[in-house]
């Protein structure tokens, strides 16, 4: 993580695009909100009537209320596509993740290696037993 | 009349006050000139609305085109003749107005004033009102933006199962990477070192269904769903070749008829994994080892082919046929149930719970390719998936020959593999076989056998002692057994090794050969410890009837001080000993016409049968030793006696 490393062309290309979607987005959310206060302020000429006017803000703030909120969406979307990013792409916790099962599988087939280990010398020395007993035993 | 007033009729001063300077002088608003005031009525006048009014055939016109259209849309003439209608008046009007604006232009017939506009006095308080408003509801969308936010953001950190947690479970197990927008996964074998083609790919979506959509409105529902059920939040998409369960079955068959049969199935403790509610691990692993049987399947259907055996391999549909040794065949079936029902599959019952050790080694043995697939000893190249193996490595410093190189090319497939696996077990089965039946058969010398518990899957080892019940410190005879594939080797006693085929029969004539031997041995290592000396001994007699099996044995033993003879013959077969006894001199002598000294009596005598079943004894070696004590004791109160007699006859 420490050192830079070099990225094949489309990650590259792909941060990227997470860095402006991030941008955008809140570049979006500034401008939408900046111009809702504009509106609200109502000091504009125009040669509309003042009703209409109205409605036509109205109209914007409505838009841009929605904008901001769909910059929001799209925020918590780029959030979720970088994390989904981050764990598909993040190898060095993969290998962490795959050297630690790796080491608990091998303590787990060594732990049950010796119990077989010592379940077989039990069975066998307690086998050879048995076998001598029913041997020299009468009844086979 | 000449009172006659003028009065003189205008308009009060009613112009508009434009400005009051602080005199107190009223600026007004000029009065509208007849000209404008003329453009201001005419303004007000709406000329469509005359323009209707006045040309009734013009609304008649509409109306029948309304009509029309109506018709042509009742009657389905056609549809756009409303549409054309309507753009045929539109552009009239333009045409109109472009002749309007071409003769405004030239400002000779027409000139274009501006009217003044009345202004509309909108009260600011409306204006504020209407603002109010608009930011009102633009503040409503943003709440509830927020809210739908919050609610996600919420659901995320109280449900510790949601998305995320999961994809970074699933992607410490398993394989994943993202196409465009879907996230595909590999469960192939193909990084452990399989070769085999069918790709293991899997997809992960987002589980969206009833669960989902019904979660933002009631918030503490997702949360408590995982604890109701295994409900996560990603579900996986396998092919459907890899759904279901899938084994492989390892039957073994004498003649038609089972002999024993494997049926395993790795996942077998696994629910019905049909159920889409199987949590995605289970699911996966099911299908990982459904690709793995597969593959397992068709290398062993590809080396069945392709072997070249004395019987040839039968591949029929999903079973491979093999023989193993002479009239018994190995089946191996590969059964995949894609349904919930597992039972169909199923069509050995009764015998399943046999071992499943040859099904296991057959999973093992693949396991085995994948791993040498991919752990090439070193040093081999960096870019290669090849490199010779430790043996040709060495092959060069070692200047092997042309033989060995060409044996090192020889590989085992699985196939011979599991055959000499299968055979190996039929080995044993049939060894310890023939050993527990001559331990039943052959009460005698006590037959034991021990088996050894180091042994890999094509060789084991069995360690038999021959023993006498009371006697094993005076003599014992151990055989080892070692068992292979389709051949056994005996090392006997004397370190003669015997090889054998896979018939059972051989086994039992060499070990009946060998209780033979011991007996005979016994008796004469049993005769040193009484004092006894043998004079003959011969494991292979010549002489005598012809026996089955072999050849007798036999052996003379002689008292201590060789007044008796005890002559021992062995028969392999189960007739079992005969022993005889002579006695030299006899203690009695009545001199005959034929001998007339004593001292011919030493040149030996008749031996007469002893009938061992009616002596007394535990066994063999114990009658025998009772009857060489008995012998001995009497031929030593023989002797007493007469060393009494003469000592009575000297005094």
């Amino acid at each position: 993580m420490s050192t830079p490393r070099t990225l094949p062309q489309s990650k590259e290309a792909l941060l990227k695009s997470y860095r402006t979607r991030l941008k955008d987005d809140v570049k979006s959310m500034v401008e939408n909100f900046e111009e809702t206060v504009k509106l609200a302020k109502g000091e504009h000429d125009t040669q509309l009537s003042r009703m209409t006017q109205c409605e036509q803000d109205t109209y914007e703030m409505h838009v841009r209320a929605a904008n901001m909120v769909r910059a929001g969406e799209s925020l918590m979307k780029l959030v979720s596509d970088i994390k989904q990013y981050l764990i598909l792409n993040d190898f060095p916790s993969v290998n962490e993740a795959i050297a630690q099962n790796s080491k608990l599988f091998r303590t787990k087939q060594t732990e049950c290696d010796q119990k077989l280990m010592s379940l077989r010398d039990d069975i066998s020395a307690d086998l050879h037993d048995l076998e001598e007993e029913y041997y020299n035993s009468i009844n086979k | 009349m000449s009172y006659s007033v003028n009065i003189s009729v205008e308009a009060p001063i009613e112009n508009q006050i434009q400005e009051i300077t602080y005199d107190g002088q009223e600026i007004y608003q000029a009065p509208l000139t007849l000209s404008e005031s003329l453009a201001k009525y005419a303004q007000k006048i709406d000329f469509s609305k005359i323009k209707t009014k006045k040309e009734p055939g013009d609304t008649s016109d509409d109306s029948k085109s309304d009509s029309d259209s109506k018709d042509s849309f009742q009657s389905n003439l056609w549809p756009w003749d409303s549409v054309r209608n309507k753009l045929r008046s539109a552009l009239q009007e333009v045409c109109v107005l472009a002749d309007v604006l071409a003769i405004a232009k030239d400002k000779r017939y027409m000139v274009l004033d501006p009217v003044q506009q009345e202004p509309v006095d909108t009260k600011p308080i409306v204006q504020m009102y209407a603002r109010k408003k608009a930011l009102a509801g633009a503040a409503n969308v943003l709440l509830t933006g927020a809210e739908r936010l919050k609610n996600s953001q919420n659901e995320a950190v109280q449900n510790r199962s949601n998305f995320h947690f999961e994809l970074l479970r699933l992607r410490q197990n398993w394989r994943l990477k993202k196409v465009s927008n879907s996230i595909i996964g590999d469960l192939s074998y193909r990084t452990a070192g399989s070769k085999y083609s069918q790709p293991g790919i899997f997809e992960v979506t987002k589980a969206e269904d009833e669960e989902k959509p019904s979660s933002p409105p009631h918030s503490p529902l997702p949360g408590a769903t995982p604890s109701v059920k295994s409900y996560s939040a990603l579900r996986v998409t396998v092919p459907s070749e890899l759904q279901g369960v899938a084994y492989i079955s390892v039957l073994c068959q004498k003649d038609q008829e089972d002999l024993f049969s494997t049926n395993v199935n790795l996942l077998s403790s696994g629910p019905s994994t049909t159920n889409p509610d199987v949590h995605w691990q289970q699911k996966l692993e099911a299908a990982q080892n459904v690709l793995f049987c597969k593959e397992l399947f068709n290398q062993l259907a590809k080396e069945a082919v392709q072997l070249q055996a004395p019987i040839p391999h039968m591949v029929v549909g999903n079973q491979i046929m093999a023989t193993v040794l002479p009239g018994i065949q190995l089946i191996i079936g590969l059964c995949h149930s894609t349904s919930g029902d597992k039972k169909v599959p199923a069509a050995t019952p009764a015998k399943t719970e046999h071992d499943h050790v040859l099904e296991h080694s057959l999973h093992q043995l693949l396991r085995e390719v994948h791993h040498r697939n991919t752990h090439h000893p070193f040093p081999h190249p960096a870019s290669g998936p090849l490199g010779p193996s430790k043996k040709r490595s060495l092959a060069g410093p070692n200047a092997t020959d042309r033989y060995d190189l060409l044996e090192m090319t020889k590989s085992e497939t699985l196939l011979e593999q599991i055959i000499k696996q299968a055979q190996h077990f039929f080995m044993r089965i049939r060894i310890g076989y023939v050993l527990d039946t001559i331990a039943k058969e052959v009460k005698d010398p006590l037959i034991c056998s021990h088996w050894n518990s180091l042994n890999s899957p094509t060789q084991s080892c069995v360690k038999i002692n021959i023993i006498t019940h009371g006697y094993d410190v005076v003599y014992r005879t151990p055989l080892v057994i070692h068992i292979g594939e389709k051949t056994l080797k005996c090392i006997c006693r004397d370190g003669k090794v015997m090889h054998m085929s896979y018939e059972p029969q051989e086994l039992r004539d060499l070990i009946f050969c060998h209780i033979n031997q011991h007996q005979i041995l016994a008796v004469q290592s049993l005769a040193k410890i009484m004092g006894w000396q043998y004079l003959a001994n011969s494991l292979h007699l010549g002489i005598g009837s012809v026996e089955l099996l072999g050849n007798a044995s036999s052996c003379i033993l002689a008292s201590p001080n060789g007044d008796r003879l005890i002559a021992v013959r062995c028969v392999p077969s189960q007739t079992g000993v005969q022993v005889s006894v002579a006695h030299s001199p006899r203690s009695d002598f009545f001199p005959s016409r034929l001998v007339t000294e004593r001292k011919w009596e030493h040149l030996g005598g008749q031996f007469r049968d002893v009938r061992l079943d009616k002596m007394e004894g535990r066994n063999f070696l114990h009658k025998m030793e009772l009857l060489m004590a008995s012998l001995t004791s009497r031929n030593f109160l023989h002797k007493m006696e007469l060393l009494m007699a003469s000592l009575t006859s000297n005094s």
